[in-house]
This record gives C-alpha cells, sequence and structure tokens, in this order.
C-alpha cells in the first residue's frame, strides 16, 4: 500500500480522532505486514498506533489480556499455566514475521488464511475496542463479517480478552500447511469442557479452507452429551462436510480439503481432550 | 506549500543516524541507498530472509518494514556483526563448512543466528530452527549451514557449561 504520510499519533484518543478525520485516506498500522500487500485507489496516510503502551499480556481476572499491538512472538513466548495461545502463535509463518506482525493486525482485516481468530472463536474470546469509551464485543459477533468494516470510522480494538482455561476445559488446534511457514490449507481450534469424559460443551471453529473462519454449529452439536471418545469424535468430524463450504486449494480438491480438515479436527479434539483430562493444575 | 521530506532518526550500528526518507520508503530500500549492502533484496515480500536485520535485539525482515516504523529504535546490520577482515564466529564456521556458495542468503542467516545467540540462553535444535526457520537458502542446502551454526552453538554451550561467560560479540 502506498503512504503519503506517516504520523505517530501521543495517544490513542488522538490516534482515533486522527483516523477519523482522514476516514479512506488514512490506515492504522501496527506491524505493517499486511499494509505492506494491499491494494489502495489512492496513497494513505499512516497512523502508528505501536507506541501506545497497547503491547502487552497479563492475567486479569478469568481472562488472559493481551493487547492490541502485541507481536505474535510475544504471544508464541507467554507461559503461565492454562495458557494455550502459544501453540497457534509459533505455527504462523517464520520468526521474523511473528517479531514484527501483531495480533490486532490479525484480526481486526481478517484475511482467508488467518490462524488467530479461528483460536480466539473457539476460545470465545472477547475484543475490546475503543471509539472514545471502550466497548467489549464476543467472537462471535467480532467475527461475524470483516471486523475491518468496524473499523472505518477510526473505531481501535486495544485488547483481547482469553477467558482462562478452567479445570476440565481443554484447547486444542492443528494447523495444515504445505512447510512450516506456508500459509494454512485448513486450521482447526476445540475448546470441550469434560466432566468424567462426557462433553459437557464444546466450541469447535475452523479456517483457511473456507470463505471466511466460522464456527462449526452441527460439529458441536455432535459432541455435546456424548463420551469424550475416539469414535465420537470422529463422528463428529464427519458433520464438518455440511457445516461449511470447504473449498479447493493449491491444485487440491474441495473434497480432499474437507477430508483434511475433518482428519484435523479429530486430532484437535484428541489434544483438547487430552488437555482437559491432564493438565488440571 | 512546500514539500519537506521528512526524515527518520534511529539508531543504526550503535550510531545515532538521521535521513531523510520518503513516508513510503522501506527500510532496506533506505539502507541500501545509504551504502549498507550486506541487506540484501531477495524476495521483497517477507518471505526469503536475505533482508533480514535486527530491531530492538530481534530479527525482522526489513524489506516490508517502513522506515518511518524505525524511528526512535535501534538497528543493527551485518555491517556490525562481521566484516571481511573480521568474521563473526558464525561467518568464519560457515566458509570452513563450504556452506557458501552464492552467498546471497548468507547475511540474513547470520543475523537470525545473531539474534538467536543473544536472545536465548541455552540453544537446543528446536529453539535454533525456530530462529532460522525464516530465511531460504536456494543453492548450499541447508545441511551445511546448520552443521557450521551447531558447532557454534555447541561451542558457546560447552563454554557456558565451563563457567566462562560466552562474548555476545566476540569478534569485536
Ligand atoms: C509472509 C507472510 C506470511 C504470513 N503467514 C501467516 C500465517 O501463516 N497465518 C496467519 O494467521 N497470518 C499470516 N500472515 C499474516 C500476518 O500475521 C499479518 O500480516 C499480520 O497479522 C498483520 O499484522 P500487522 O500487525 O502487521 O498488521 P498491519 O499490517 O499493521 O495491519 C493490518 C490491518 O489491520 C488494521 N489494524 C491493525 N491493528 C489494528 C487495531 N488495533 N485496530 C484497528 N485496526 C487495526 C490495519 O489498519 C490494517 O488494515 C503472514 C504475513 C506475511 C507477510
Ligand atoms: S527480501 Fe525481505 S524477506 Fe525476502
Ligand atoms: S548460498 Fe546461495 S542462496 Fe544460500
Amino acid at each position: 500500500m502506498k503512504l503519503c504520510e506517516f504520523i505517530r499519533p501521543a495517544n490513542l484518543a488522538e490516534a482515533r480522532d486522527r483516523l477519523r478525520e482522514l476516514g479512506q485516506r488514512g490506515m492504522a498500522l501496527a506491524g505493517g505486514t499486511a499494509l505492506h500487500f494491499m491494494q489502495a485507489p489512492e496513497p494513505v496516510t499512516a497512523v502508528d498506533i505501536t507506541r501506545l503502551g497497547l503491547s502487552y499480556i497479563r492475567p486479569e481476572g478469568e481472562s488472559f489480556v493481551i493487547g492490541a499491538t502485541t507481536p505474535i512472538a510475544d504471544i508464541q513466548r507467554y507461559r503461565a499455566p492454562r495458557w494455550a495461545m502459544h501453540e497457534v502463535c509459533r505455527r504462523i509463518s517464520t520468526h521474523q514475521i511473528r517479531n514484527v506482525s501483531t495480533i490486532g493486525g490479525n484480526i481486526c482485516r481478517v484475511f482467508p488464511w488467518a490462524d488467530v481468530p479461528v483460536v480466539l472463536l473457539a476460545m470465545n474470546a472477547r475484543m475490546v475496542t475503543y471509539s472514545g469509551k471502550e466497548q467489549e464485543i464476543g467472537a462471535d459477533d467480532f467475527f461475524a463479517s470483516q471486523p475491518a468494516q468496524r473499523f472505518r470510522d477510526g473505531e481501535l480494538l486495544t485488547a483481547v480478552k482469553v477467558p482462562n482455561l478452567r479445570m476440565h476445559h481443554g484447547f486444542g488446534s492443528v494447523k495444515v500447511g504445505r512447510n512450516a511457514a506456508a500459509f494454512s490449507l485448513v486450521t482447526v481450534a476445540s475448546v470441550l469442557e469434560l466432566e468424567n469424559n462426557n462433553i459437557k460443551a464444546a466450541r469447535v471453529a475452523a479456517g483457511s479452507a473456507i470463505p471466511f473462519p466460522r464456527r462449526l454449529l452441527d460439529v458441536e452439536a455432535a459432541l455435546v452429551g456424548r463420551e469424550a471418545t475416539a469414535a465420537v469424535f470422529q463422528e463428529a468430524a464427519t458433520k464438518a462436510k455440511a457445516a461449511a463450504n470447504w473449498r479447493g486449494r493449491e491444485g487440491m480438491s474441495a473434497d480432499y480439503i474437507q477430508h483434511l480438515a475433518e482428519v484435523s479436527l479429530i486430532d484437535a479434539l484428541e489434544r483438547a481432550a487430552t488437555f482437559a483430562r491432564t493438565r488440571d493444575a | 506549500m512546500t514539500h519537506h521530506a521528512p526524515t527518520v532518526s534511529f539508531t543504526l550500528n550503535g550510531e545515532a543516524k538521521t535521513f531523510v526518507t520518503e513516508p513510503d520508503e522501506k527500510l532496506l530500500a533506505l539502507l541500501r541507498r545509504e551504502g549498507y549492502r550486506g541487506t540484501k533484496y531477495g524476495c521483497g515480500q517477507g518471505t526469503c530472509g536475505a533482508c533480514t536485520v535486527m530491531l530492538d535485539g530481534r530479527a525482522v525482515y526489513a524489506c516490508i518494514l517502513y522506515a518511518q516504523q524505525v524511528e526512535g529504535r535501534e538497528v543493527r546490520t551485518i555491517e556490525n556483526v562481521g566484516t571481511l577482515d573480521e568474521p563473526s564466529e558464525f561467518q568464519t564456521e560457515l566458509i570452513n563448512a563450504g556452506a557458501v556458495q552464492c552467498g546471497y542468503c548468507i547475511p540474513g542467516m547470520v543475523m537470525s543466528a545473531t539474534a538467536l545467540m543473544e536472545n536465548e540462553p541455552t540453544y537446543d535444535d528446536e529453539i535454533a530452527r525456530e530462529y532460522m526457520d525464516g530465511n531460504l537458502c536456494r543453492c548450499t542446502g541447508y545441511e551445511k549451514i546448520w552443521v557450521a551454526l551447531r558447532k557454534v552453538l555447541d561451542r558457546r554451550e560447552a563454554a557456558a557449561a565451563a563457567g566462562q561467560k560466552p562474548d555476545a560479540h566476540p569478534h569485536r
């Protein structure tokens, strides 16, 4: 994307005001790794939001709060009991990209290959936005359509709240790509709540192989109330076919990608169940 | 209205510098036109690693970073890590291993390895691979580069185990 000006606002309110004034002629810049590839009819003014104190990770009440401009590498490196966000962040692109690209950049304008939205949908995360005052939006609403629409009027994402995985809750994700640094062919993530090995609640999401990241409600329905066994996971994964519109990619047929999604789902569910059973610390 | 080209000020290889730049200019373009040509242009889209520099101690791709993003920050390039007369330890091992063919990828490889050695307390294969995962080589293949790197890392780990504090900048 061509830039005609580069500004560094002193605080969040100023960033919002400048972006609002600029409208289509302005663009928030975090890591800038997506901006580099984006097209605009006219050059835009970049509004640097990386110097506003929004890079942090901290436990707060029932959640981990991740500042919007926290680099993916910091999320990957962070460790705390029952923290699971590092798993998918390790699988995003390369070391150098992870050092620069931010969680906000990954989810405020969702590209088809974005991995983080899939995880946040499964985790039932809440997004904190600022437009004069702060507002919280649940993942289902935030990712119901392209979030970039929401940010057109100078609004900014300030943080992401990822709920703590409580006792008997487990997380599992799988990203399949051609090689370690490649964009995803299929990314799936799940959170399971177990009670005596019965599935009390399930959230399952997918991305990359479908037009936009989303939850797989039919798969979830096939899990809840059942025992957490390999057979149940396999049966639930077959519901993925009807749950989403799987697309062929990179010379692979839609059928193949859908099969890949099913296999990945079984794997992610197994991981989530293992997490729920064994990581009760 | 007179148009004043904006400037960007940052610490480059330990020295405070100010450069005239355009809002749109990438850090890689600025470095190369200012004579820091050790940093290479490969793909220009954040996939090959030839343009790797260190920003505040972390390896980043200079080809997709707007120069304005480094205002007030610290940038290190290959020129600060080793020279022809005074190659770094890893550069010497790369030569010894015959790991350099065209050499285009090497400055980037060395910058990623420097980030690894300066940021991590220990260097198992997993962490070393993680730091090197964003650097491609199109001719040598990775085996010899890996052998050279492992030699340096093993030597440093052995020194640390023997109670010697490894020097972060052994060549300078
Ligand atoms: C080579 C390469 C490989 C990649 N591979 C993967 C991959 O495998 N998986 C994956 O998930 N991603 C991948 N990415 C995408 C990468 O993670 C994104 O480029 C990144 O997440 C964007 O983050 P950024 O901080 O650089 O955002 P920017 O480029 O700065 O911004 C992106 C968009 O989000 C908006 N924005 C940013 N922050 C905010 C905010 N706080 N509030 C409102 N709007 C905001 C910007 O205005 C812009 O429209 C890859 C990128 C590259 C370059
Ligand atoms: S030139 Fe920057 S990554 Fe290839
Ligand atoms: S030696 Fe030629 S690209 Fe690595």
